[in-house]
């Protein structure tokens, strides 16, 4: 662990500062945004951490929920913003989205596995998509390259309005995406059992990568360091605990195959699309892997069993998220799968969850975000109606106890 | 394999009456209609074929909506609508209370059925003698699928017993279209129109198809230039070959599928489909019909509300891509130059300003997911425009009747009135919320499917 972070500071010298300082910065970003407190009183507050609240009031300053409740009275000097009779729910995330990129830049297909690619190093914060998100109540999303590659690079969890792309991330590590099954057909390897196996290698490669630096590091650095391997540390990353892999999987056989190779390698692991996941749900929950699964709102027809994804996952005791796979349907419409995982039987706290506090908790930024509790961020949605239902709108988004998207101010 | 050739495939290039099969329309009075749904009713093979729908909340989409109705079934055909209904004796009545009565929902645009290799002939950008209906294949999947009626399982759970389809969009005119339903106990009955319209796509798509091969049209100027030039040949063809009326051009001339295809849409038989989603492909779309003198149904128009009074005034109607993902090319990554003026308050910006609407799917199938069935949708992008302030009546009759009107059906179907095709659904719920299933759905006065539940 030392070992790698040491590196990343070698490598990226003001990203480790931020990466290190992350806390610090956060609190610092927070404390700007927002001077004196808000409350918004008399909605129905859904917090994803709980039973819904009638009539409550939640209060937030410096950026952060100070206070959540039926019975709590807003501070003399907040700013009072009556809400009665609309919904409020938690800023909502979207777990796979490749959104903030030009879509020309997120398969390197000539490099057929490029773990080095980061999806951070193109980010704008001129794409039209993330006002689409913040209008659609999706304040934080993890946005990574494609999956045209056996690995396409990394992700990384970010806010979807801010000051700068720089101030928005929430977490540099937003894992490493791979992607299972069979590829184009000009270039090795085409087949799934050819990926499986090149991924295989790889992780071996890295093993012995690692392996090389603990031998010079172990014999007191003497001798020339080994020359380093951008690929290969962002494997290593994987291997030691540090990054997970997230896998872009649709058929069940690849999805048993790239488990047994979060088992043969102990690595941490998300699956992602997972089409045929419910066929084998059972090894999903025996695993203890995240499911996150469609469907892609309504862009594509999927058999009825693929729509019950979320249900049966459920069921299983498995953790679920719902995604949109921006552009692939854009992530305003995050909102509208919690609705058809309703439609096919999930519940409603189930599927809620599957669109704040689990995709937050697969990210690893359940701490800041994904529910509305005292001491998260204050990425806050609130609506005109029931919030499933897609004739529903969101009036008013809060990031970071910020406006960052108001209906009223919305031209014609 | 089946013996029998169904009749599709029989004709070529015939007018559309050939598809209709002529069936004698039922007197408009409820009087006449009750009076022979009395005499039918006194044979038992027919009793099956009268079914009144009872106790729901009905909404004809033609008129007001009506609590506690009745819908009359006689025949295959709407026999009666409201509450004063009398039901005739041995009518299976089937208490319908606490559910939404409705005329099926048509989707206006479609590839469902047709194979993604059997879309778009490639190496011809213009093929007006092409038919989709002889690419139609509704018998599910290769393989896979129940023996028996046909029934297109996955559109009727949404409510959708008609659908228009379409050569594909990757071609400047790829062919003719027609209407078909999605439940039938033979090949021939899902025919309702055909052809029903020439498809034609403006915009980057066609241009990057041909681009990508070097060849001309790789511009939008050398699409359109080759679409007038095709144009101008087909009047020249019906001035000298008896103006595209084959009887009267018998022996003048030697059959030209192609020009009579594209006749009768100079004759006003049926209209150009033309897909135009940025504004200037809509003015370019415009401009033809006005020189050229067709009729014209814009398609997809992601950027028609940009247009609106323009639309409006010329009396044009829009069939709009998906209000949820409105970037109906197909790609997985659409060409922003076609969708720069995407917003999901298009269809209600159209609606205000006067511009006849329709919500279509514009499905096809998505690598290898499934079939073009997003169609079954269609309510759930209703309910996005009635969230951005469209009316109730309004985007319902968005999915129904307009589309019926557009596609030039609204003879059969798209309401629920006397006479008309028995193509019902049962909702159970409020049919605008995301947690209403479609319950019963007739087809003909048949009821072609039944939720589990």
């Amino acid at each position: 662990m030392q070992f790698t972070q040491w590196k990343a500071e070698l490598t990226h010298g003001a990203l480790a500062v931020l990466v290190g300082g992350f806390a610090a910065a956060a609190a610092a970003s927070g404390a700007r945004a927002q001077d004196a407190p808000v409350a918004l009183v008399g909605a129905r507050i859904h917090t994803a951490a709980g039973p819904a609240i009638e009539n409550g009031t939640i209060v937030f300053a410096g950026g952060v929920i100070t206070a959540l409740g039926a019975d709590v009275s807003p501070p003399g000097d907040a700013e009072v913003v009556d809400v009665s009779g609309m919904v409020v729910m938690p800023g909502m995330l979207d777990n796979h989205s490749h959104i903030g990129a030009d879509s020309r830049d997120l398969n390197e297909f000539p490099i057929r596995f490029g773990p080095q690619h980061r999806i951070r190093d193109v980010l704008s914060p001129d794409d039209a998509f993330w006002k689409g998100a913040v209008k659609g109540g999706v304040t934080t999303v993890v946005t990574g390259p494609g999956s045209g590659e056996v690995s396409s690079g990394q992700a990384i969890v970010i806010k979807t309005w801010g000051e700068s792309i720089d101030e928005r991330v929430v977490k540099e590590r937003g894992g490493l995406k791979i992607a299972m099954g069979r590829k184009r057909p000009d270039q090795s390897p085409t087949t799934s059992m050819a990926v499986t196996a090149l991924l295989r290698a790889k992780f071996i490669e890295a093993q012995e990568y690692q392996a090389k630096w603990d031998a010079w590091e172990e014999g007191g650095r003497e001798g020339p360091a080994p020359p380093r391997d951008l690929a290969m540390e962002a494997v290593v990353r994987v291997l030691s605990g540090e990054d997970r892999i997230r896998s872009h999987v649709h058929q069940a056989h690849d999805i048993l195959a790239i488990i047994r190779l979060s088992q043969e390698f102990d690595f941490g692991l998300t699956i992602h699309h997972s089409t045929e996941a419910y066929k084998v749900a059972d090894d999903i929950a025996e695993a203890g892997i995240d499911v996150v699964g469609l469907p892609l709102f309504t862009r594509v027809a999927l058999a009825d069993e693929v729509m019950a994804t979320g249900t049966v996952m459920n069921e299983k005791g498995v953790r679920f998220a719902f995604h949109t796979d921006d552009p692939v349907v854009g992530s305003k419409w995050q909102r509208g799968n919690a609705g058809l995982g309703i439609r096919y039987g999930m519940t409603e706290q189930d599927a809620l969850e599957a669109v704040t506090i689990n995709p937050a908790a697969i990210a690893g930024v359940e701490d800041r975000v994904g529910s509305l509790e005292v001491g998260k961020d204050a990425d806050i949605v609130v609506l005109n109606g029931t919030w499933y239902e897609v004739s529903t709108l969101v009036t008013r988004v809060y990031v970071e106890g910020q406006v960052a998207y108001d209906r009223e101010g919305e031209g014609p | 394999m089946s013996g029998a050739t169904p009749r599709a495939f029989e004709r070529v290039g015939g007018a559309m009456a050939g598809w209709d099969r002529g069936r004698a329309r039922i007197g408009a009075t409820m009087a006449a209609v009750l009076a022979m749904a009395a005499i039918h009713g006194a044979g038992a093979g027919v009793r099956a074929q009268t079914v009144a729908l009872t106790g729901g909340l009905v909404y004809p989409i033609s008129s007001e909506a009506v609590e506690g109705g009745t819908v009359l079934i006689v025949d295959g055909r709407i026999a009666a609508v409201g509450v004063d209904v009398d039901i005739p004796a041995g009518a299976e009545v089937v208490d319908v209370t606490g559910s939404v009565v409705m005329p099926g929902i048509i989707d206006a645009m479609s590839y469902y059925g047709v194979a993604a290799e059997d879309m778009n002939e490639v190496p011809n950008p213009l093929t007006p003698e092409l038919r989709i209906i002889e690419a139609f294949a509704p018998f599910g999947t290769f393989g896979s699928g129940e023996a028996g009626e046909i029934r297109v399982r996955e559109l009727l759970q949404g409510g959708v017993t008609a659908t228009y389809i379409g050569p594909g969009d990757a071609t400047v005119l790829g062919g003719q279209g027609a209407v078909v339903k999605t439940a039938g106990a033979r090949f021939d009955d899902l025919i309702v129109r055909e052809p029903a319209a020439i498809d034609i796509t403006l915009g980057g798509k066609p241009a990057s198809t041909y681009r990508e091969q070097s060849r001309s049209p790789s511009t939008r100027m050398a699409v359109v230039a080759q679409l007038r030039d095709l144009l101008v040949k087909a009047r020249e063809w019906m001035a000298t070959s008896g103006g595209g009326d084959e009887a009267s051009g018998a022996g003048a001339a030697p059959r030209n599928l192609g020009m009579e295809a594209l006749a009768r849409l100079l004759n006003g038989e049926v209209p150009a489909r033309v897909q135009a989603n940025a504004t200037r492909d809509i003015r370019v779309a415009m401009e033809l019909a006005e020189e050229f003198g067709f009729e014209l149904v814009v398609d997809g128009g992601a950027g028609a509300h940009q247009m609106a009074e323009d639309l409006a005034d010329r009396g044009i109607p829009v069939v709009l891509g998906p209000i949820s993902h409105p970037y109906i090319s197909g790609e997985e990554i659409p060409d922003p130059g076609d969708y720069g003026g995407v917003d999901e308050r298009n269809a209600v910006w159209l609606q205000e300003a006067g511009v006849h609407v329709s919500l279509a799917s514009f499905s096809r199938g998505f690598g290898p997911f499934g079939p073009g069935v997003a169609g079954q949708w269609l309510l759930i992008d209703a309910s996005i425009a009635r969230g951005h302030g469209m009316s109730e009546a309004d985007v319902l009759r968005a999915v129904t009747l307009n589309p019926a009107e557009v596609l030039g059906v609204a003879d059969r179907m798209g309401s629920l009135e006397v006479g008309k095709d028995a193509d019902v659904v049962v909702f159970d719920g409020d049919p605008l919320s995301i947690r209403t299933w479609a319950s019963r759905v007739y087809v003909d006065g048949r009821l072609v499917h039944e939720r589990e539940d």
